[in-house]
């Protein structure tokens, strides 16, 4: 209906199917009799299954929701830090991703790593060093610049059973992958009725600093967040982030892991033990009794930072890291507002339709009776993010406005 | 013939009653017996009967259910089938001090409210310039300028009239709820007067002196405290035979003699107007030493120039108190204002001694930065009078070419024991007031 009737006509001499027909007859002695035979099974399947469709009663209306995602595999609850045999080892959120795919590649060898520079030369944030000398070219496999492409390849590969991890260095480039992701990758659970498995780890860094300007500074975890079929994974230390990302290559769900930038280097306790962390629990990072706030990733950090001072002024802080943007622990969240009566969610990227809103709206309509003043959002400014180093520091809140913040919540 | 339709007296202290509902309609023909109305005295409802017949007339400024009116006041007339309704000659006077819903007969928009709210006014005090009675943004910034001027220091009040405008969250609430706190009656600490958690709560271990209790009955068993209060009360009541006088100073020269304190003071405490009218009472009193004078068996002690002693009642989470500024006649203005900041500090702070209390010869009570106008204030015995200072208010005022000017008035009400003076000596004490208040400078270079 696009085209004329001229050219319909001249692709329709083009048409595979009929061609190859042809050249299984004229070019390599297939006889019409088995051709035939074939083609009526194919046809009688064909008939067997629509016949079979429509005598089947139409599906419950309960079920619409379900095989969104693959059966949750429970784990030990691993809320709290646990002390491992060596209660001195720190290492860096990078060391502790890598200990977690180094670890699960050997001991499956359905894992393999796609991306840009992740082979030999071992991952531009060091995220596959070493790997390659273990495990060669095919399960670290150097990819074009081409986005779409690979993704659609690791969507392929999940199907036939395989573990694709998809290296994307900055999480921007997702976006060149967008319709693969969304309109394959998270919906092909659902619409196999569960029958295929989809375990894709995407990951890369998200996060303003150091100016690295528009198109390597974004989050947008919130806009992952709304996508039914998709797990969203926003780790703020090195102990949360190995213990997620090891739960993320054991389950059978596609992950967006999403690692901050500006905080790769930080330390922290990692036990040699082996452990994971299941997605939807909040990490209390804080206990505190007058004001809640909510944070991910670097704004863990920066709220952290402010909280012994704010303790000397008599505003004692309780710190809740979710951890996950999706699955997201609500019910930590509420418990804690029943406790403080006060929510402030400090989140980097900008505010609309964003993980703050949601939170907001979800404490304000199952905590309301809690709330002892209006909920709060400090949030980035709504721009793309700036390259020069006084706009980029004006864009992100800081320790001195989550301070403010968490002053002037307390007061209302 | 028309037959009033008066506020009787339920008990002999009975002063005021709140009317509560008619029991007939306007229109309706009532027999005698039949029951009018109802009203609250100080210890229950009653049904009022009727003690003439006729067809019942309620004026239209006729009495609103929860409104409070002095025994006596006329709410009503009884009349034959043909007669018309009389005009009130006097448009019932209401007490000041009323809690009524006010909420549903205030006309403000939103922005009005919200200024309200923001610069801590309370509608139902707001005197409304608009058309159709409606309270604009500058009656609002007109009477906070008043109720600034007036409010002495700040004040925890419990008579507050609290209306629609008061919001508190849903925490506050739920608490308030499950404690039997009225959070309406409870002064917010939140933004823009908001009441959260922390008020219920502090209301909750403050019982009775913040709230009022909404639903369930209880019994606060009474302090020793406010039991030492009522006592000296009723004393008052029933040794003394009190007349209450009213009227209203020009207080125009009054504002800007505390305007000029306020631009001009440096370390000093600035002089509150009740500051300023103690030490003109004072003046006053030389020329009228009856109204300083104490009741004894066998004399009426007047004092000297030395003694005016001049109490002042602090409203405190305790309760009433009455400290005495010693010798106002021989003390600067400054040293009168140094004085009262202290004494109701101390009385705040439950420091005051009872030496501190005790001498007086005259007291003065505010209750301006409420907004009350007048009242009847009781005396603190053995003393012979109390005077009581009421809001300054700007009001049309004719000039004597009968020009209509909008002049600053502060009304006083005056207490005296008519045992010690008669009525014409108390009015010309307060007649020299007056005269005093409308041009203090002069008065007050005696000390």
């Amino acid at each position: 209906m696009y085209r004329t009737r001229e050219q319909v006509e001249e692709w329709k001499r083009k048409c595979p199917i009929a061609s190859l027909r042809g050249r299984l007859l004229n070019e390599f002695g297939v006889d019409e009799p088995t051709l035939q035979s074939i083609e009526s099974e194919i046809q009688s399947l064909v008939a067997e299954s629509r016949a079979f469709a429509e005598s089947s009663p139409l599906p419950d209306p309960s079920t619409a929701a379900m095989n969104v995602y693959a059966p949750v595999r429970k784990v030990a609850p691993c809320t709290r830090l646990i002390e491992g045999n060596d209660p001195t080892r720190n290492i860096t959120f990078t060391q502790a991703t890598h200990e977690a795919l180094a670890e699960e590649m050997a001991v499956n060898p359905r894992i393999f790593v796609m991306g840009e520079g992740i082979g030999v030369r071992g991952g531009n944030f060091k995220t596959t060093a070493g790997l390659y000398d273990l495990y060669g070219p095919v399960r670290l496999c150097d990819t074009p610049i081409s986005e779409r492409g690979f993704v659609g390849l690791a969507g392929g590969a999940a199907m036939t059973g395989t573990r694709p991890v998809v290296d994307f260095m900055f999480a921007d480039f997702i976006l060149d992958s967008i319709g693969e992701i969304i309109n394959q990758i998270a919906k092909m659970q659902y619409m196999s009725s569960g029958r295929l498995k989809m375990p894709v780890l995407l990951r890369g860094c998200i996060g303003i600093g150091h100016s690295a300007a528009t198109h390597h500074s974004g989050s947008y975890y919130a806009m992952y967040a709304q996508v039914p079929g998709l797990r969203v994974v926003v780790p703020s230390n090195a102990y949360d982030a190995k213990g997620l990302m090891k739960h993320a290559l054991r389950c059978d769900d596609p992950v967006m892991f999403l690692e901050h930038r500006e905080i790769l280097t930080i330390k922290c306790h990692v036990p040699t033990e082996d452990y994971e962390i299941e997605f939807g629990h909040a990490a209390i990072v804080r206990e505190g009794k007058n004001v809640t706030v909510v944070a991910l990733a670097r704004m863990v950090h920066l709220t952290m930072s402010v909280c012994e001072q704010l303790e000397q002024e008599g505003i004692s802080v309780e710190v809740i890291d979710p951890r996950t943007v999706s699955p997201l622990d609500t019910e930590t969240i509420l418990q804690s507002v029943a406790k403080t009566g006060r929510l402030l969610i400090v989140d980097e990227p900008p505010a609309p339709c964003g993980f703050a809103s949601e939170i907001a709206a979800q404490i304000a309509d199952a905590g309301f009776n809690d709330l002892d003043a209006p909920i709060r959002r400090l949030t980035g400014v709504f721009t793309p993010t700036p390259y020069s180093p006084p706009l980029e520091a004006v864009v992100v809140p800081t320790a001195v406005e989550i301070a403010n913040a968490i002053r002037a919540l307390v007061k209302e | 013939m028309a037959q009033e339709i008066i506020i009787p007296r339920l008990g002999w202290s009975m002063e005021e009653g709140t009317f509560v509902a008619w029991l007939k309609s306007e229109g309706d023909f009532v027999k005698r017996g039949d029951a009018l109305f109802e009203l609250e005295g100080e210890k229950a409802t009653q049904e009022i009967e009727a003690v003439d017949e006729g067809v019942l007339r309620i004026p239209p400024t006729g009495p609103k259910p929860g409104s409070v009116h002095k025994v006596g006041a006329i709410i009503g007339y009884l009349v034959g089938a043909n007669d018309s309704i009389p005009a009130l000659a006097n448009p019932l006077q209401q007490v000041n001090i009323e809690v009524v819903n006010e909420a549903d007969s205030i006309v403000a928009s939103p922005s009005v409210r919200q200024l309200a709210r923001k610069v801590g006014v309370q509608l139902s005090q707001v005197k409304a310039t608009g058309p159709r009675g409606r309270i604009l943004q500058e009656d609002v910034h007109q009477a906070k300028v008043i109720f600034s001027e007036n409010a002495q220091e700040p004040v925890i009040s419990n008579v507050s009239i609290m209306s629609s405008q008061q919001v508190a969250s849903p925490r506050a609430r739920r608490l308030a709820s499950s404690l039997g706190i009225d959070w309406r009656r409870l002064i917010g600490s939140g933004a823009g007067g908001r009441v959260r958690e922390c008020d219920v709560k502090a209301a909750s271990t403050n019982l009775p002196s913040h709230i009022t209790t909404a639903g369930k009955a209880q019994r606060i068993p009474i302090s020793k405290k406010r039991r030492l209060i009522a006592q000296r009360l009723v004393a008052s009541r029933q040794l003394t035979v009190p007349v209450t006088l009213t009227t209203k100073a020009d207080a125009t020269n009054l504002v800007n003699l505390r305007n000029q304190f306020k631009s001009t003071n440096g370390t000093h405490p600035i002089p509150s107007f009740q500051d300023i009218i103690t030490k003109l009472v004072a003046e006053v009193l030389k020329e009228h030493l009856f109204l300083a004078g104490r009741w004894e068996e066998d004399a009426i002690v007047l004092p000297g120039y030395h003694e005016m002693n001049i109490g002042m009642a602090v409203d405190t989470e305790d309760g009433l108190l009455v400290p005495v500024i010693r010798n106002v006649a021989g003390l600067t203005l400054r040293d009168v204002a140094a004085q009262s900041k202290s004494l109701v500090q101390q009385a705040r702070e439950g420091k005051i001694t009872a030496a501190q209390m005790q001498g007086g010869v005259f007291t003065i009570t505010n209750l301006g930065a409420f907004g009350i106008d007048s009242f009847t204030p009781v005396i603190n015995y053995p003393e012979a009078a109390i005077l009581g200072l009421g809001a300054i208010r700007k009001e049309p005022v004719f000039l004597d070419d009968g020009q209509v000017v909008a002049q600053l008035q502060l009304e006083l009400s005056l207490t005296f024991d008519h045992r010690i003076v008669d009525g014409a000596p108390a009015a010309r004490f307060l007649q020299s007031l007056v005269s005093a208040i409308a041009n203090p400078s002069a008065f007050l270079l005696g000390a």
